[in-house]
């Protein structure tokens, strides 16, 4: 009772300095009943004093948010009162949240921290945007109009109407704008503000406006719910147009995915011949590379992170490479002649390593994480686009680019292709096949070493993680023509899109099957692949 | 020779090194066949005490292949509470020993372990499986050679046997009161998405027909399955976000399994879907599989859980000390999985010394009415059907990779095994105290169905 | 020499004598002998025996067509499961109302799934005779189709064992899903009674256990036959030099055809004799892993002999039964060492190396046969002749 009591009273107190700001004369002395609510009546309670504390419009609330986000407000058992805890010459001890005040030592049961929830999420960060409309960085303006779209809190209309009148930055007036249209739509303005605010939320486009006006659609029948009900058709036929697009674009980036996995197979196994059921693996091997790169980074120099991938480009490409050249010098080298026999090599092989990674690394999925340039997404139209995968589109054409210039114009390139056209030709005009055989299979295991720096962006970093790429990199190799990187390249794009185009009628799982099936089917008519080499000793 | 070794080392010292000490021996045969390098081999055979009356407890969880992954944990957390008690001084007078065995992730290859562990090695109880085709590919053995079994994760429910006890979470101690929570916070459009095998099947029929007698709409539920380890979720978080712009607050029910959650979130991460527009709970999703991720951009989707690391009890304090101070790695997590192996062992160890054996139809009697401490403050017990009491809470994922606790139950809830949410399902129950002593007794019809002994 | 006629054709025979008394001796000694003595063969040692043989089948289908006729299958795995499938499903329908819901016509999982009625494809698996020709027809007809496409267009070497491997992993990824009508992931599981006798019952473990064995010897049998005949010859012929057949006039992909079905109705059945010796068919026998295992059976113990597969087929089954209680943690590097071993030091696998030593030892030295090179020289030939 006495805390319903107290809450009472807190809003009574709310409502008295929503009427009369200036009154707060001492500011900390209103607030601290209000930061107190907080820790009242769960999450009901501290949504209600997070709009209590909105509504001072005091700045000095905005650390009381953010400590709240962070988790570092706690409730002091004995007397309710909400108190930072922080450490200070080796003891916890209590801080006034408003002042900084050290109010004495607490134990570690004497308090309860202050939870946050994503309804308590969602209202500061409204409640912070309202705070920062008028801040001087108009990102954080821009961020604080999208808050306040998604809001779209009736009560935030004189605010954002004014905040958007004073605007001197188009592109931040036009955020600004909209939220207010979203929040009119809300409120209980006349018909005709409603439909033309229906007008700047319908103009945006993109699914945040649908959802709004899907929502207003849904409402009470009458002119507005008409309006709102036309504009969202209109969003939605051109997003089905934008969609077609995003799904190619989808198509895309699971195709340059699977080049990456592909394009050192198609050295090892299209070029040499040799079934590598190890490729995965050696996948494997440059993500586990990037994950001991960025450890490193993380103990040592936390500042290099942005560079992680960078760094671990060339070392995952030298550690795989020279696994590989391992592999070949020791197992491989004897089975020259027996493709099929290599296979079997090859899978006790990756039985070994994946036991290997296992043992050294243990069970479990392993942390890469992404640097900044690798995460979030920006848009083109109502086109999104991942930045990740944006990246690793443009890694594997360049990936693919280097591998065709070496293959071309490189004297290695050159005894490359001569070794594996016409070994004993080769031999006697002076070329060292061995060592250029073990170099080959170097280059293509190194070159999956760096598909796998790009796969541990996006996928588990685990002992299996070579398993699940290995059958798909056969197909592509096998669909695009053994022997050809253009074959790869044409032959991973195509599987890609044909794979995104399938999955929204049939499913995921259907969608892959017929993939296969369209494979099996493929080479029934093209036994050689899409880009079939004649002559090549490659076949057995 | 394996199997005189096995029988030499004893004490329970050895018995937790004994990969290691059965390594030199077996390497140094090996190598001699494949040449493999034998320098392990320095270790040495380490003498073998003749203390030959121990318990032996059979530990039959996946350590290579596929489920290694989740598996790999769990042996080691019953290798410490095995060296646990037999500090405590063992069970009746004797030292426990672990039987490890790895099935490999191979189905038919958990019954032929299970079998060997309960022929060959007597084993008094079994701590395994995960998946649930394991658990129904060596339910069989366990039935016919009367062993018992502890199955410790969350599981779709639907199956009660005579030598099985269930720890994890059945689908009402996990998915419902998951969805009651998002209700409560204004949820009105699920997304139900699973990997396409039995748990999510089930789970997401319950939860329809739950959703549907709350007075949920056809067009506000979507039901999406994916295939084991999908990895390119562009196009499905797409349709998520799509699904979610209708207008109401929606929010996704995932069942996807381990593997493929981690690309999940880190699409619905660089899609930019924050938990405060769609929130995700999800039922597979623990601390282990989160130490892979980066939380940061997760921060605020959920999951449901019997157990969370962050559960602040002293006797979880105690727990995780122990755990890392076994593991030598204080980054170490725990999950619920474990904490249900805990309970579960915790339980048997009560039983054995209540019925003063390890005979199994002794113990299965006085594993009923069983009840420890669980790790979050509470005492589960076992109940007549093979399941026990636990407390269901719902966390947060927080940016350190932990949880933190939103919302839990005010009692603890009891594992229904036969869901009321399935016509066929709902009329049966299962009792396996005398004269009951049924697993599928049918109220309706008055039988006990099946087969079920 | 005695040796080395113990490998080629009459250790076929002796290899068959064998199973015969094996069939007999061992459930015998299984059943009658008691538990303590010294020739008591344990239940576990009957199941796990039983379930090698039924292994050693699927490596002699695999060898038959690789070993003799140089078609490298990697989804030989499909069609072991699909003749498990067939089994499976006669096994369900044999458990009637005794499921757990006491549906008499539904098996558990589609009850609980809310399968209103059987699928039109699960009727007639009551009757035995009908689930064991399916057993046989299933894998038959898939491998005929296949078979009849990929060797009419003349599919080779890399891209036919690749496409073998995209059969079964569609066919996995197919069998994974619920809505197929085959339980999904769990598969099916929880069998009673096989032909009126309980599955469980050690008569019943020791029948089948002598059924299995009776079945490889059979099929030995016949596979000595057919590599025996004039037909076994232009496998072999095929097999060494596909492009010269042909040109001599054999209609190549008719013989490739008949031997692949028949391997695939080989396969078919040893799944059929698996799955209830096992107690379980899940879509994981489909994993391409699988597959690849079944055809290291075969290099391990010698391809191009009838012999080596079963030897092979024990050998590595029983190291992996083996390695896994023993070595738990460290077996896969032993399993993965064997394989990397055997191809690198015994070419010719098990069956070769015994030979080999004995030809040592009998003084005679010839040339080793290789395969191999003849396999190069055909592939120049082809190379050459495009």
């Amino acid at each position: 009772m006495f805390t319903f009591r107290k809450a009472l009273t807190t809003l009574l107190v709310m409502l008295a300095l929503v009427a009369a700001p200036a009154m707060a004369q001492t500011p900390t002395d209103t607030l601290r009943p209000l930061v107190d609510a907080l820790g009242q009546g769960g999450f009901d309670g501290a949504e209600k004093a997070i709009a209590a504390l909105a509504a001072t419009g005091d700045p000095a609330v905005l650390p009381i948010f953010e400590a709240l986000t962070a988790g570092d407000l706690n409730v002091r058992k004995a007397d309710k009162r909400v108190v930072l805890v922080r450490e200070e010459g080796g003891a916890d001890v209590a801080v006034d949240p408003l002042t900084g005040a050290v109010l004495g030592p607490v134990g570690r049961r004497d308090t309860d921290r202050l939870r946050v929830n994503n309804r308590l999420r969602s209202a500061i960060a409204a409640a912070v945007a309202g705070l920062s409309l008028r801040a001087s960085d108009p990102q954080v303006r821009i961020t604080s109009a999208e808050s306040m779209f998604k809001a779209a809190d009736p009560a935030m209309v004189p605010a954002l109407a004014a905040a958007a009148a004073d605007e001197e930055n188009a592109a931040v007036r036009a955020r600004l704008e909209q939220a207010l249209a979203a929040s009119v739509l809300r409120s209980d303005a006349s018909d005709d503000e409603k439909i033309a605010a229906i007008g700047v939320v319908a103009a945006r486009g993109d699914r945040d406006a649908l959802s709004l006006l899907n929502n207003i659609a849904s409402g009470t029948p009458g002119p507005v719910q008409q309006a709102a009900a036309d504009a969202a058709a209109g969003i939605e036929s051109s997003l089905a147009v934008w969609g077609a697009a995003q799904n190619v674009w989808y198509g895309v980036s699971l195709g340059s995915v699977l080049l990456l996995a592909a394009i050192g197979l198609a050295i090892t196994f299209g070029v040499m011949g040799v079934i590598n059921m190890a490729h995965g693996e050696m996948v494997m091997i440059g993500a586990y590379t990037t994950f001991v790169v960025q450890e490193i980074i993380r103990t040592s120099f936390p500042g290099l992170f942005d560079w992680s991938l960078a760094i671990a480009l060339p070392l995952a490409f030298c550690v795989s490479g020279l696994v590989g050249i391992a592999i070949e010098r020791s197992v491989i080298r004897w089975l020259y002649g027996r493709p099929l026999e290599t296979l079997l090599a090859t899978w006790g092989i990756s039985l070994i390593l994946q036991q290997a990674v296992r043992t050294a690394f243990g069970p479990s999925n392993r942390e890469v994480g992404n640097p900044s340039w690798m995460s979030g997404s920006f848009e083109i139209g109502q086109l999104s686009i991942t930045y990740g995968r944006l990246w690793i589109v443009v890694f594997s054409l360049c990936v693919f680019a280097a591998l065709m210039l070496l293959m071309r114009y490189t004297p290695f390139g050159l005894q490359m292709r001569a070794v594996t056209q016409n070994r004993r030709m080769a031999s006697v005009m002076g070329i060292r096949t061995p060592w250029v055989d073990a170099m080959t299979f170097g280059l293509g295991s190194g070159i999956a070493g760096i598909a796998g720096v790009a796969l541990s962006q996006i996928d588990n970093v685990s002992p299996n993680l070579g398993q699940s790429y290995i059958i798909d990199s056969f197909m592509v190799v096998v669909f695009g023509g053994v022997g050809n990187l253009w074959g790869t390249l044409v032959g991973a794009l195509t599987l890609g899109v044909v794979n995104k185009f399938l999955e929204p009628y049939a499913g995921a799982v259907l969608g892959k099957i017929l993939v296969l099936v369209f494979i099996i089917l493929f080479i029934q008519k093209r036994p050689r692949g899409l880009f079939a080499l004649k002559g090549r000793a490659v076949e057995a | 020779m394996t199997l005189r070794h096995r029988e030499a080392a004893t004490s329970f010292a050895e018995t937790a090194t004994r990969a290691v000490a059965a390594l030199p021996a077996s390497v140094l045969r090996a190598g001699r066949v494949l040449g493999l390098a034998a320098g392990l081999a320095a270790a040495g055979l380490s003498a073998a005490s003749a203390q030959d009356e121990t318990i032996k407890v059979g530990v039959l969880h996946s350590l290579s292949g596929t489920m290694a992954i989740s598996e790999t944990t769990l042996k080691d957390v019953m290798l410490m509470l095995i060296e646990e008690q037999n500090k405590k001084g063992g069970l009746l007078g004797k030292k426990l020993e672990a039987v490890v065995v790895d099935p490999a992730s191979d189905w038919p290859r958990f019954a032929e372990l299970a079998r060997k562990l309960l022929t060959e090695d007597k084993v008094a109880a079994t701590f395994g499986c995960w998946t649930s085709v394991s658990r129904k590919s060596v339910l069989p053995v366990f039935e016919e050679l009367n062993g018992i079994l502890f199955y410790p994760v969350q599981y779709e429910g639907e199956e009660s046997s005579k030598n099985i006890f269930y720890t994890g979470a059945a689908p009402n101690q996990q998915a419902i009161p998951a969805v009651d929570y998002l209700a409560a916070e204004g949820v009105e459009r699920w997304v139900l998405a699973g990997t396409d095998y039995v748990y999510p099947r089930t789970t997401n029929k319950i939860l329809e027909a739950y959703l549907k007698a709350q007075g949920v709409a056809d067009e506000d539920i979507m039901i999406n399955y994916t295939p084991f380890g999908h990895s390119d979720w562009q196009n499905i978080v797409a349709d998520i976000k799509k699904f979610g712009s209708a207008g109401k607050k929606t929010a996704v029910v995932s069942t996807i399994n381990g593997d493929a959650n981690v690309p999940f979130y880190k699409e619905l991460a660089n899609q930019g879907i924050k938990a405060t527009d769609i929130p995700v709970v999800a039922f597979s999703v623990g601390e282990e599989e989160l130490a892979g991720l980066d939380t940061q951009p997760l921060l605020g989707h959920l999951a449901a859980w019997n157990y969370f690391m962050s559960v602040d009890t002293p006797e979880n304090e105690e727990f995780i000390k122990t755990w890392q101070a076994f593991i030598k790695n204080d980054k170490r997590v725990t999950n619920d999985p474990m904490e249900a192996h805990v309970i579960g062992f915790n339980m048997w160890v009560a039983a054995v010394e209540k019925a003063g054996t390890t005979e199994p139809d002794a113990v299965i009697d006085a594993m009923i009415g069983v009840a420890v401490p669980n790790l979050s403050g509470g005492l589960s017990a076992m109940m007549p059907n093979h399941h026990i009491t636990k407390p269901v809470l719902i966390g947060e994922i927080q940016g350190d990779g932990q949880f933190d606790v939103v919302w839990e139950t005010s009692g603890l809830v009891v594992g229904d095994e036969w869901s009321d949410f399935l016509p066929d399902s709902k009329d049966l129950i299962s009792d396996w105290r005398a004269p009951m002593k049924c697993g599928n007794f049918n109220v309706a019809t008055g039988k006990c169905g099946g087969a079920t002994q | 020499m005695i040796a080395r006629k113990l490998l080629g054709d009459g250790g076929v025979l002796l290899l068959v004598a064998l199973l015969v008394l094996a069939a007999v001796l061992v459930p015998l000694a299984n059943l009658s002998l008691p538990p303590d003595s010294p020739l008591h063969v344990s239940n576990t040692s009957v199941q796990l025996f039983g379930k090698y043989l039924a292994f050693a089948m699927l490596a002699l289908s695999v060898d038959l067509v690789w070993g003799y006729c140089g078609i490298l299958s990697l989804g030989h795995g499909a069609f072991f499961a699909l003749g498990g499938y067939a089994m499976g499903m006669y096994l369900m329908r044999q458990i009637g109302d005794r499921g757990v819901y006491a549906n008499p016509d539904l098996p558990d999982f589609m009850v609980f799934l809310n399968w209103q009625e059987l699928p039109w494809y699960w009727y007639g698996f009551d009757m035995f005779w009908f689930a064991m020709l399916m057993a046989m027809v299933v894998p038959g007809l898939l491998a005929f189709v296949f078979g009849w496409f990929a060797f009419r267009s003349r599919v080779t070497g890399v891209y036919l064992s690749i496409i073998t491997q995209a059969m079964t992993f569609a066919l996995l990824l197919a069998f994974f899903r619920n809505d197929m009508g085959f339980g999904g992931n769990n598969g099916l599981t929880d069998f009673k009674d096989i032909l009126g006798y309980n599955i469980q019952a050690n008569t019943t473990r020791a029948a089948l256990f002598a059924a299995t064995a009776l079945t490889l010897a059979g099929a030995l049998l016949v596979c000595r036959f057919i590599t025996r005949s004039k037909l076994g010859k232009v496998l072999v012929a095929i097999r060494d030099a596909e492009s010269r057949t042909r040109f001599i006039g054999y209609r190549v992909e008719h013989y490739k055809l008949f031997v692949w079905t028949l391997s695939a109705v080989m396969a078919g059945i040893a799944g059929a004799l698996y799955v209830p010796q096992v107690g379980i068919i899940n879509p994981s026998e489909f994993a391409p892993a699988n597959s690849i295992e079944a055809v290291i059976w075969v290099a391990v113990g010698g391809r191009g002999t009838l012999v080596g597969p079963v030897i092979g087929a024990f050998l590595v089954n029983w190291g992996k039964t083996t390695f896994t209680s023993v070595l738990p943690d460290f077996w896969l590097f032993a399993l993965g060492g064997l394989f990397v071993a055997v191809t690198l030091f015994l070419p010719k696998g098990i069956v070769g190396l015994i030979a080999k030593l004995t030809r040592r030892r009998a003084e005679k030295p010839s040339p080793p046969v290789d395969t191999e090179a003849g396999v190069g020289t055909a592939a120049d030939a082809r190379a050459a002749a495009e």
